[in-house]
This record gives structure tokens, sequence and C-alpha cells, in this order.
């Protein structure tokens, strides 16, 4: 997709579980994106990744990344992560897709609340999460995503 | 517990002390009854034992009027001689009528008796010798008295009658002593019982007012225990609502981390499916190109091995998070046991353990020499220190020598265990979940489990106890374990998160 975009979409997957990373990557891939996929495992690295070493978030201006975020991080609350994407004035346009375990309603309306695009509970029964993966990365293709600024 | 008084209840005291009230009172009550009326009788009996004196004088005196009268007119023949003589006659005979109608004395009657049978011939005699001298036979009459017969009546009449009031006077005399003697015992009597109510009746007041004082005191005690009561149940109800709310974290964290590798286990056995059906879709295709030769290979050699790599690993993963809720479990189950613990110890022990860390950092410890003891469970605090100490050299900052200050206070059955190090911190939004089961925080280059700090808080608890941080991220931390004193008996069974 977007191959006539100058500055192709990354897809940034917070996900700390390795085996979710590699399944949500090859049902995306099956969907027939073929976007970069940066795999961060920790929140703190997804803020060194997103925020920069300055920790302004000025990296990420003239990036395009969609966010795929797990809730559930080792060292830090996925909810954390998607307020300071919300309010951070370079990383506030990027859509942010949560996908977690989690079907808990207060945390759904809470990332709402916060500014998430989408949010999808991951299925344990594995052929519903592969066709959720799959018509995310659907989603994917078409959608618009804006540069940062 | 009911009050006590002089080793008795209030209300059997009370009962008592009625009871010999009223008894004391119907005793003096009768003995003054019996007394009065013994004195009665007696003053009677001495009342009469006089009238029965003054009728025997007045029968004396009578005849020896009438003898007199009668003596005088025989020898002067003179007629005023007679109206004494009746007068004495009279007298004589109503003193005799008082005498024998009162006279119920044995000793007495008898002598009345004797009497009767004296104070008719003599009266006779006297009636005879006046009658013969008025019809003028004086002589005859005179010669009738020279015969001493009167002068011996009279002799045994006087003799009789003295007695009779000499027995009288002797009767008074013990009576008026017996009512003197009965009147003093009703005094003491009344004296004593008066002196014995008094005593009851401040026997009671004492009893009642010290009552009144132990039922103030107790009524105090009682309103003190209900506030301490509502206190309790208040502490209680916050540490159940914490346990609960606790739990329902728990559960979250389990379900949710347990989820998990369950989500891989069941994807990459799905993937291994569809990896099989196109290796068999392969095999079974006779027109197989060099690209669909190539998929195969890739299959079997890289998606294969992944797949099942991941189905291993969530596996192992799942065991052992089973195995640390077990274990947590386990530790929540386990009978505390209560004995002096000595903390400086435990903490020598620790650093102890742990000093082959501490010398590769570089840390260097500052810990008082004496700390205080605790009633506790020795094992449990083990764990705790053993914990915090751990993380303390673990997270040291990079660009500082590591310094780790313990201190503690003790007030109010309390001991407050300080575990200060110059970290590099932890981040305000953390602090919360540091405590939590299987959550770490900050950058998560050292191996762990985020399991520590949730067991230290389920034993902090267990104990009675609680656990708090505060932290300055690249500064330090301190924790803070605040035990009880004296662990309390029934704690083991309460917390059970």
């Amino acid at each position: 997709m977007n191959t006539d975009n100058a500055n192709p979409v990354t897809i940034v997957m917070i996900e700390d579980d390795e085996g979710h990373a590699r399944l949500i990557e090859r049902n995306i891939r099956r969907a027939g994106v073929t976007n970069d996929i940066v795999p961060i495992a920790s929140g703190n690295a997804a803020f060194d990744y997103l925020l920069g070493d300055d920790k302004t978030g000025a990296v990420s201006a003239k990036r395009a990344l969609l966010i795929l975020l797990d809730l559930n991080l080792p060292d830090m609350s996925g909810v954390d992560i998607l307020q300071t994407i919300k309010t951070n004035p370079h990383l506030k346009r990027s859509p942010v897709v949560v996908l977690t375990t989690t079907d808990d309603e207060r945390e759904i309306q809470r990332c709402y609340d916060l500014g998430a695009n989408v949010y999808i509970t991951k299925p344990v029964n594995y052929d519903s999460f592969a066709n959720a993966i799959r018509q995310l990365g659907l989603f994917v293709a078409v959608m618009q995503v804006p540069v940062a600024d | 517990m009911p009050t006590r008084a002089l080793g008795l209840t209030y209300v059997q005291s009370t009962i008592l002390l009625i009871v010999a009230g009223a008894g004391m009172l119907v005793l003096l009550v009768a003995a003054s009854f019996k007394l009065t009326s013994e004195t009665t009788n007696r003053a009677e009996a001495i009342a009469s034992e006089r009238l029965v004196r003054i009728a025997a004088r007045q029968t004396h005196m009578g005849l020896l009027r009438a003898e007199s009268g009668q003596r005088g007119y025989l020898f002067t023949g003179e007629e005023a001689y007679l109206p004494p003589y009746y007068d004495g006659l009279e007298e004589a005979r109503k003193g005799l009528a008082d005498l024998v109608s009162r006279g119920v004395d044995p000793a007495d009657t008898a002598r009345i008796a004797k009497i009767m049978t004296i104070v008719e011939p003599k009266l006779a005699e006297m009636a005879d010798t006046v009658a013969l001298a008025k019809s003028g036979k004086r002589e005859e009459a005179l010669r009738v008295v020279a015969t001493d017969r009167g002068l011996k009546y009279m002799a045994e009449l006087r003799k009789e009658l003295e007695e009779i009031t000499t027995r009288a006077d002797t009767v008074v005399g013990t009576g008026l002593y017996e009512l003197a003697q009965s009147a003093h015992r009703l005094s003491i009597t009344t004296v004593l019982g008066s002196g014995l109510l008094v005593s009851l009746a401040v026997l009671a007041f004492y009893i009642v007012a010290n009552n009144t004082g132990k039922l103030v005191t107790a009524q105090e005690s009682l309103r003190q225990m209900t506030n301490d009561l509502e206190e309790r149940v208040n502490d209680r109800t916050l540490a159940l609502t914490q346990a609960n709310e606790e739990i329902q974290r728990f559960a979250y964290i389990v379900s949710h981390d347990l989820r998990a590798p369950l989500v891989n286990i069941m994807g990459f056995t799905s993937e291994l499916e569809g990896a099989s059906a196109q290796l068999v879709d392969y095999f079974k295709n006779e027109n197989a190109t060099a690209d669909d030769r190539a998929r195969a290979a890739e299959l079997a050699t890289s998606d294969i091995p992944e797949s099942v790599g991941f189905i291993r690993s969530s596996s192992t993963k799942m065991d052992s998070l089973i195995g640390a809720i077990l274990k947590l479990s386990r530790e929540g189950r386990r009978e505390l046991k209560r004995e002096r613990v000595q903390l400086s110890d435990v903490m020598t022990a620790s650093l102890a353990s742990l000093q082959h860390q501490i010398d590769e950092a570089g840390v260097t410890v500052d810990m008082p020499d004496t700390l205080p003891s605790v009633v506790s469970d020795r094992l449990a605090i083990e764990q705790i220190v053993g914990n915090i100490l751990d993380n303390a050299v673990k997270y040291l900052a990079p660009n500082r020598p590591g310094r780790i200050t313990v201190s503690a206070e003790e007030s109010g059955g309390r001991v407050k265990l300080r575990i200060a190090d110059n970290g590099r911190g932890i981040e305000e939004a953390d602090l919360k979940r540091i405590f939590e089961l299987f959550r770490r925080a900050g950058r998560l280059d050292r191996p762990g489990e985020g399991i520590g700090l949730a067991h230290v808080r389920s034993l902090v608890r267990m104990m009675g106890g609680d656990v708090t941080v505060q932290s300055t991220p690249g500064e330090g931390t301190t924790f803070v374990v605040d035990l009880p004193k004296k662990m309390a008996i029934q704690s083991t069974k309460e917390q059970t998160a």
C-alpha cells in the first residue's frame, strides 16, 4: 500500500509477548500488507523509539506511524503509553490500535476516552484471532495515515 | 463480669443486707416487745403486791383501832370510845375483804385462811364484851378481857399480817430490782439493735457507693470498648476491602497472564495445522514446481520449528506462572510461627547472602549497631528483607556508587523498618504496580519475574503490617516495612489473598 507515498507507513507493534508478535506479523502479512513492522517488546523501548533520546517526540516528526499497542506490558501499563502518544504534539494524530487480551468494559472505555482509534480484544480462539488480525491488515491497507508534524 | 463487694456479687450482698436488716428489725421489735411486756408484768405484780400490803396494813390498823376503842369503852364506860371501835371494825372488815380478794400468792392464801379463823373469834369476843358493857354488865365484860383471850388472838393476827406485809415488801423489793434490770436490758437491746442497724445502713451505703463507682467505671469502659470496637470494625472493613481489591487485581492479572501463553499455544497449533496441510498438498501434487518445493522446504525448516518453539516456550512460561502462583498461595497458607526476631540478625544474614553482589558493585551499607526486635515469623521477615535488599543491590544508578541505609524506629507497639537506597528510583506512576504480581517497572535490563515485591506485600500483610514505598526517579527509593511489635496470633488465618 501507499507505494506512491514518499513516506510509507511504518507499523509499530508494541507487544511484549514474542509469540503474539509473531502471530500478528504472520497474519498481517497474509492479508497482503508489506509495510515495515517494528516490533517493540517493552514500554520503555516503545518510549525510546517514539519519543527519541530527548523525550520530546521530535524524532517521530515526518514519520507516518500506525501503532499496535498491547496494554499488558511487564514494565508499565499500555494505558500510560496511549496517554503519552495522544498528548504528544508529534504523535497525537498517529492511529493507535489497542490489541490486548483484556475485555474489561472500563478498560475499553478508558482507552477510547484517551484517544485510542480501535480497540480489539485478542480472542483465545485462534481462528477468530487470525481473522481479526487479517481484517485489521485489510483495514491498514486502505487507511490513510497522516504524516506527523 | 459482675461487680463484687466483700467477695459477693452486688445482687447477693444487697439481698443479704436486706434480709439481715429485716431480721435484725424483727428481733429488735420482738425483744423490745418481750422486754416491755415483761416490765409491764413486773410493774403490775409489784402494784398488786403493794395493794396486798396496804390491805394487810389496813386490816391490822382497823383491828388495833377497834380493839383500843373496845378497851377504852370497857374501862371507862364512856360512849365516846364507841365510834372509833365501829370505825376500826369497818376498816378492818374492808381491809380483810381486800386482802381476801387480792391475796393470790399461795403463801398469802394460807395465812389469810388462818387469819380468817382467828379474826372471827376475835371480832366475836370484842362484840360480846361491848354488848355486855352496853347492857350494864361491865364487870363481866372486863372479866372476859382479863382472860387475855383477845390479846392472844390479836398477837397471832398481828404476826400473820406482819408476815404478809414483810413478804409483800420483799416481793416488791426484788420486783423493783428486776424492773430496773429489765429496763436496763431493754435499753441495751435498743442501743445494740440501733447500732447494728446503723452499721448495716453504713455497709449498705458503702456497697451502693462502691457499686455505683464500679458501674460508672464499667459504663466508661463499655463506652471505650464500643469505640474501640467501631474502630476495629472500620480497620477490618478497610483491610477486607483492600484484600478484596487485591484479590480482584490478582485474578485479573492471573487470568490475563495465563491467557497470553494460551493464545500462543492455540495460535501456533493452528499454524502447525496450516503448515502440515500445505505440506500434504505439496506431497500430493505431482506437478510441483521449484517454487512449491522452496515453499515446502521453508515450511519444514523454518515455520514449523518456529511454531513448535513458541508452543514449547509458551508451555514453559505457563508452567512457571502456575508455579509462581502456587508458591504465593502456599506462602499465604503457611502457618506463621511467633518467635522473637532480632531485626539486626536478620539484616546481617540477608546482607551476608548478598555479599558477593555488594562487593562486586561496590555498595556501602549503613546500618545502626542495634535494631529493635519483634515477635513475628522469622522466615517471613527474612524473605521480606531479602527481597527488598536484593532489589536495592540490583537496581543501582549507573552513575554513582551504591549506598544502602537501614534504620528503624519503634513507637506505639509498631516497628518501622526503613531500607533506603540511592539507586535509579521508580516513576511515580509505577509505585503501585511494583507490588502487583508479574509486574515490573523501569527498564527491564535486569533478570526478574515480577514476583518479589508481590510476595513481600502479601507476607507483610499476613503479619498484620504494611509496606510502603517512596521514590524519586534517579535519586533513590525507600521501602518502609511497618510491622506490629508483637504479631497477633490469629492473623495467620485472616489474610489469605
